[in-house]
């Protein structure tokens, strides 16, 4: 357990160390959130001063994050400019979305990736391999957001489902079936996206672990034993296979938060995405550190779980 | 012996492999470096009568039916009523030449030349992958925009593993507090933001240095936030080399760490940094897309494939102009080479380390 | 006592009845309705309408975005209002009003017995508080500079229950403007607040809808954050139709945050939108392609008030760049690049066709204020090369254009890279200067970095920007002429006019706001136009023309150049019959 508290302390102390970081970049960028009021020609340069000033932006960046870190204690997470209200009541719904994003997409990642890399590791250089290793190199090679808009013209020119949004209007209208396949069809477009994106690597990792033990001695050994060949890949090659997937598992976790900023812009998902990127364009400096700071502890989390995983499944990280 | 005879062979063919995927790399790279050749205009040059033209259809039967053995086009006209859209007049055939005299361009970009591989005359153009909004030939700047893209996943590549080479090698090889104190570090540069930093540096570059060069800077900025990674890999093997029995007992014989680290240590790294380039090299052209959807890319007039591609964040050129997703063609072929190059490696890597 | 029960019961009648579904209240004999013109429609229906992004705040007094304004708008109502089709003022909450003869004092008398949205009652009480919270130094509300005319706040007075006086420092040409668009607020909700100083903090996007009521069509329904917010009819409005029916007609009012213009484009051909509010050329031409199909209907209403213009850093050396050479502060060299300026290039690549060139600052479509003489040249890379010529500038070997000092002129615009258009003019402008043998260097810059360089640090050389759009009337340009003004972007915080033009510009500009009779302004802004044309502070480019799009079965609808273009007649909106109530019915 020591080893485990040990991981703990160092994500504290990375969350603090990314959270003076955040502060400092945004620091750096020029540019206030009430920079873009001074364009309207009836408001006064004092105007725009008292504001800065009642939103404490003239305080030097030490007193600045003091306070942050105050209001993080209180459960605030800073004050948005833009929403006029307490950060966190901004991000938790959105994370909320987002979440339900990510979370579908990596399951059904896993849930494929699993046991199409184990078969293919078990039969290397048949068509089906090849095939496999083909495409995911395509896949691999394509940006994410060129995905998307692929898939977003496909579906504009068929009409096949709905694009952009999470759920429909008559939502609350519908009945609890019809709420699922709503928010279901919504999610096509996304989901596939991150589900292709992301799919290419689990594979080939769980592909080459398996590879790496199926050649290993005690497989060999099992095999001549005449152990049946799904027991085999499952009750003996994958429980060896397991640590380095579980390390990308804890990859996986880390990254729920973070990883589908870009597509869910893209594909007009209400997550953080959108969030984060209009309030870094409008300098909305809280809600882009709560976005960035939320991101880092979940990718804390992922690590911590991976961690503990680890240790779970394999006495000789214990040993460490 | 049966099992052995399967490893040679199939070690035969991953050398053949290796090889394979070498060979296209370097035709792949020797046609962006001869670019100015290939391309048939200039990247920049503007043709306001001819936004959005389709690519010109290569014909080898005219109207009348005869079979021509030199292609030819047709000019193309815009259709009055539409906007944007054209059709061929079928008046005059124009062949295709070539090594005709075009624009001025520098071979290899050191001597200066004006032969181009092919063209047509004027008044008819060829748009081998259509034109863009200002029509310029988008097939010129897929091939001059190949020089920046890769140009810029080669030299992030390069900082990324120099920096994770240096670091790597001293957390591995130091240990202790210095290992430590790295990897943290390290774990700090995974979940950095690194988009907003990006954000906050070019808005902080000074104006008058050139476009290509403040992109570069982005780009190298990239490339040094990515040594995370590549570091980590380089200190597992550090680690595992400098613990082996014969680098021990070189110690014991007094060998200094220099000596160590170049004959006994930084060899057992080449293959992971091999690996790691080519695996990087793609990435990084792949963030160059990323950051040109972000605004933050190369800027007009030069052509890159990340902004070429951006342009497709207009859903009207989305749904109407296919041709503007070629760009995407040329970053897949380049992606899969890599990749192709990068799992020879590997495999190599662990045939000879088995 | 019985009569009492009575009441009640009328009263748990009435009021579950205005919970559940807002239906319009009857109007009663002492209300003061306005009666509109416009076709007599029908009630029901939801109205969907796409949005960038979702609205910041609730609170008209501190709102400072246009999409929160665009959403408090449709809740509140103003004194006297512009009328977006005329340009014109028309009564509003006040049913009339009087002006001194000196221009200085205005009585307005109040429409009677009109309620909020909450069934209180609304009278010149309401007017001063909204007033007094609106000049608030401690609140910086955005609208508080457009209520000090001459330096002083304007006074407000309450003669009576229904008359309040407003007397200014000086006269002011567009006084009767200045109350458009200023939300009248409940007082017996928002005293308690602004007493005890948290004024700023109430009316945040997560109100809940019981604390919050205005005077507009519409009131808060729901809010799903991240998604949309949902109004529906107040069914206390004070407007109604030739039938005396009371306004709105449609149930709801619904905003989608559907993200950029892409987005809500393809939610809008989707049918998922009813409206489709600016739209830029090529994705109305996009949408122009199965309108047919679509059921949706598109109007191009002709060239927007707003200019984009290439700018010119002119500010003091001393704040700005050293080494900033000092070809932009001769006025051949604006003229050369205005010359080289492919207009028409920009107008054809940038907007598809559907924008006027400009080389002034008041765009064609504002038919009261624009000065028709000036001169539009003729695009002239030649003229361009003489005037250089003149100005010592000379051509190296291979092209390049030096200066007297031999110094190659070389340069940098900057861009906001957000906005598509004005980063596609820098591209063309780059081409076009090249052929002067210019080297210029685009930088698109995100938005808040721009501004930076623009307002505060004074490092660029150049920029494209867009100004105006917000009211036909000259007097918003104010701080963009005047030397001292805020946004005088080409040389900020002059304590003094820098050159003579720019002195006789401040007259001009100070003589047209003070005089009230129109003939007499016109004249003077026709001078100033020219002197602004002549001086080229900005190189004027062109102005879009403004695109929208409604589902063919919203009637009454009519599309305005003024902001907001497509719903400042909301409560007039309605579907046609047989044709489905919501906006999301598929043809």
């Amino acid at each position: 357990m020591n080893y485990l508290t040990r991981r703990l302390i160092h994500g504290i102390m990375l969350l603090i160390g990314a959270s003076i970081l955040c502060f400092l970049f945004a620091d750096f960028a020029p540019g206030s959130f009430f920079d873009e009021i001074k364009l309207n020609p009836q408001i006064s340069p004092e105007t725009v001063a008292a504001l800065r000033s009642r939103y404490g932006l003239d305080q030097p960046m030490p007193v600045r994050y003091v306070r942050w870190a105050k209001s993080v204690f209180r459960g605030e997470w800073g004050y948005s400019f833009a929403y006029n209200a307490p950060v966190r009541s901004l991000l938790a719904v959105r994370a909320g979305n987002t979440l339900l994003l990510t979370g579908v997409a990596t399951f059904l990642a896993w849930l494929i990736a699993v046991p199409w890399g184990i078969w293919i590791a078990a039969h290397p250089g048949r068509g089906i391999d090849r095939l496999s290793m083909g495409s995911t190199s395509v896949l691999l090679s394509v940006p994410e957001l060129v995905l998307a808009l692929g898939l977003l013209y496909l579906v504009v020119r068929t009409h096949a489902l709905p694009v952009g949004g999470m759920v429909s209007l008559r939502f609350d209208q519908l009945g609890r079936w019809s709420k699922i396949r709503d928010l279901a069809t919504h999610l096509v477009i996304p989901v596939t996206t991150l589900v292709l994106a992301n799919l290419p690597i689990i594979l080939r990792h769980v592909r080459s672990s398996m590879m790496e033990v199926l050649k290993a001695p005690f497989i060999q050994a099992a095999r001549g034993h005449g152990i049946s060949k799904a027991s085999l890949l499952f009750h003996y090659a994958l429980p060896a296979a397991a640590n380095p997937l579980i390390s990308l598992f804890g990859f996986s976790m880390g990254g729920l938060l973070s990883g589908s900023l870009l597509v869910e812009v893209v594909t007009g998902w209400p997550g953080l995405g959108p969030l984060l990127l209009e309030a870094t364009m409008s300098r909305d400096l809280y809600v882009v550190v709560g976005v960035v700071m939320s991101s880092t502890l979940f990718m804390i989390l992922g690590n911590l779980l991976a961690d503990a995983m680890l240790l779970a499944a394999d006495p000789r990280v214990r040993m460490q | 012996m049966k099992t052995g005879k399967m490893m040679t062979s199939k070690t035969m063919t991953n050398k053949a492999k290796t090889r394979a995927a070498a060979m296209v790399l370097v035709l792949l790279h020797g046609i962006i470096v001869f670019g100015g050749f290939i391309a048939p205009g200039e990247p920049a040059s503007q043709n306001r009568d001819f936004p959005f033209v389709p690519p010109t259809r290569l014909h080898f039967v005219d109207a009348q039916g005869h079979f021509h053995l030199r292609p030819f086009v047709y000019q193309s006209v815009s259709r009055p009523e539409g906007l944007y859209e054209y059709e061929e007049s079928r008046d005059q055939e124009y062949p295709i030449h070539l090594f005709v005299e075009g624009p001025k361009y520098k071979i290899a970009g050191l001597f200066l030349s004006s032969i181009h591989l092919f063209g047509v005359e004027a008044p008819a153009q060829i748009f081998l992958a259509g034109s863009d909004n200002y029509g310029r030939d988008q097939f010129s700047r897929i091939l001059y925009g190949g020089r920046i893209s890769l140009g810029a996943g080669l030299l992030a590549t390069g900082i990324s593993l120099s920096l994770g080479l240096l670091l790597g090698t001293i957390s591995g090889f130091y240990g202790r507090w210095v290992d430590e104190s790295v990897m943290r570090i390290a774990e700090l540069f995974l979940v950095l933001p690194w988009l907003y930093l990006l954000l906050a540096v070019r808005a902080f570059l000074p104006l008058h240095i050139s476009p290509v060069q403040t992109f570069f800077l982005l780009i190298a900025v990239i490339g040094s936030v990515g040594w995370a990674r590549p570091a980590r890999l380089v200190r597992g093997v550090v680690l595992s080399a400098r613990t082996r029995k014969y680098v021990l007992a070189s110690r014991g014989f007094g060998a200094s760490d220099s000596y160590v680290l170049r004959r006994h240590v930084l060899p057992h790294t080449y293959g992971v940094l091999l690996t790691q380039a080519a695996l990087l090299v793609p990435q990084y052209v792949i963030a160059e897309v990323t950051l040109s959807f972000l605004g933050l890319g190369l800027s007009e007039p030069l052509p890159s494939w990340g902004n070429l591609l951006a342009n497709l964040q207009q859903y009207n050129v989305l749904v109407s102009y296919w041709w503007m997703f070629a760009p995407a063609m040329a970053l897949v072929v380049f992606s899969l080479g890599y990749l192709a190059l990068a799992d020879a490696f590997h495999k190599r890597l662990q045939s000879v380390t088995v | 006592m019985r009569r009492l029960a009575w009441l009640a019961a009328l009263v748990l009648v009435l009021g579950s009845n205005s919970l559940a579904r807002s239906s319009p209240q009857p109007a009663q004999s002492d209300e003061e309705l306005q009666i509109t013109d416009g076709e007599v429609g029908r009630y029901g229906g939801s109205l969907v309408v796409g949005q960038a992004a979702e609205p910041k705040t609730l609170n008209p007094v501190t709102a400072a975005d246009v999409r929160s304004r665009e959403v408090i708008g449709r809740m509140m109502a103003d004194l006297i209002h512009i009328n977006r089709d005329s340009q014109r003022t028309e009564p509003a909450l006040a049913k009339s009003w009087a002006a001194s003869r000196d221009g200085r004092v205005f009585t307005l008398k109040l429409r009677r017995g009109l309620r909020f949205s909450d069934d209180q009652p609304f009278d010149a009480d309401d007017v001063v508080f909204s007033f007094q919270v609106y000049l608030d130094e401690k609140i910086h509300s955005p609208q508080r500079d457009l209520l000090i005319v001459g330096g002083k706040p304007i006074a407000v007075q309450k003669i009576d229950s229904y008359t309040v006086r407003f007397t200014l420092a000086q006269p002011y040409a567009a006084a009767e403007r200045i109350f458009d668009s200023l939300a009248m607020l409940p007082r017996h909700l928002l005293e308690k607040a602004y007493q005890e100083n948290r004024f700023t903090q109430v009316w945040n996007i997560n109100e809940s809808p019981a604390a919050l009521a205005g005077m507009g069509p519409f009131r808060l329904k729901h809010y799903v954050p991240g998604q949309r917010v949902v109004l529906e009819r107040n069914p206390y409005f004070w407007k109604m139709d030739q039938k005396r029916q009371r306004l709105p007609y449609l149930d709801e009012l619904v905003f989608l945050f559907v993200g950029n213009e892409e987005a809500q484009v393809i939610r809008f051909q989707a049918g998922d939108t009813a409206i489709m509010n600016r739209v830029n050329a090529e994705n109305y031409i996009l949408l122009s392609r199965d309108a047919q199909n679509g059921g949706y209907g598109l109007f191009d209403l002709g060239p927007s008030l707003e200019y984009n213009f290439l700018l010119f850093n002119l500010n003091d050396a001393k704040a700005s760049r050293a080494n900033r050479p000092a070809w932009f502060s001769d006025l051949r060299f604006r003229q050369a690049v205005s010359s080289a300026i492919d207009r028409e290039g920009i107008v054809k690549l940038v907007y598809a066709g559907r924008a006027v060139p400009l080389w002034g600052n008041v765009s064609p479509s504002n038919q009261l204020w624009v000065n028709q003489s000036l001169p539009h040249p003729a695009r002239s890379l030649e003229h361009a090369r003489e005037l250089l010529k003149a100005a010592g500038f000379s051509w190296r070997g291979d092209g390049r254009l030096m200066d007297g000092k031999s110094q190659t002129v070389e340069f940098s615009i900057i861009v906001s890279s957000s906005n598509n258009q004005r980063t596609k003019i820098a591209t063309i402008i780059q081409d076009d200067l090249s052929k002067l043998g210019m080297d210029v260097h685009v930088v698109p810059l995100e938005f808040r970095a721009l501004l930076d360089r623009v307002f505060q640090t004074f490092d660029y050389d150049a920029a494209i920007m867009g100004l105006g759009g917000g009211d036909a009337d000259p007097n918003p340009e104010m701080n963009v002429w005047l030397s001292s003004g805020s946004t005088h972007l080409w040389h900020l915080g002059e304590t003094k006019p820098a050159t003579d033009w720019e002195a006789q510009l401040d007259q001009l500009m100070q003589q047209q706001m003070v005089e009230l009779k129109y003939d007499r302004r016109k004249r003077l802004y026709d001078q100033a136009q020219q002197v602004i044309a002549a001086n080229l502070p900005y190189v004027f480019l062109a102005t879009p023309n403004i695109l929208v799009g409604a589902r063919k079965n919203l009637a009454n609808f009519k599309p305005a150049v003024l902001e907001p273009n497509t719903l400042w007649n909301v409560e007039q909106l309605y579907f046609r019959e047989g044709s489905g109530a919501t906006a999301g019915a598929k043809p």
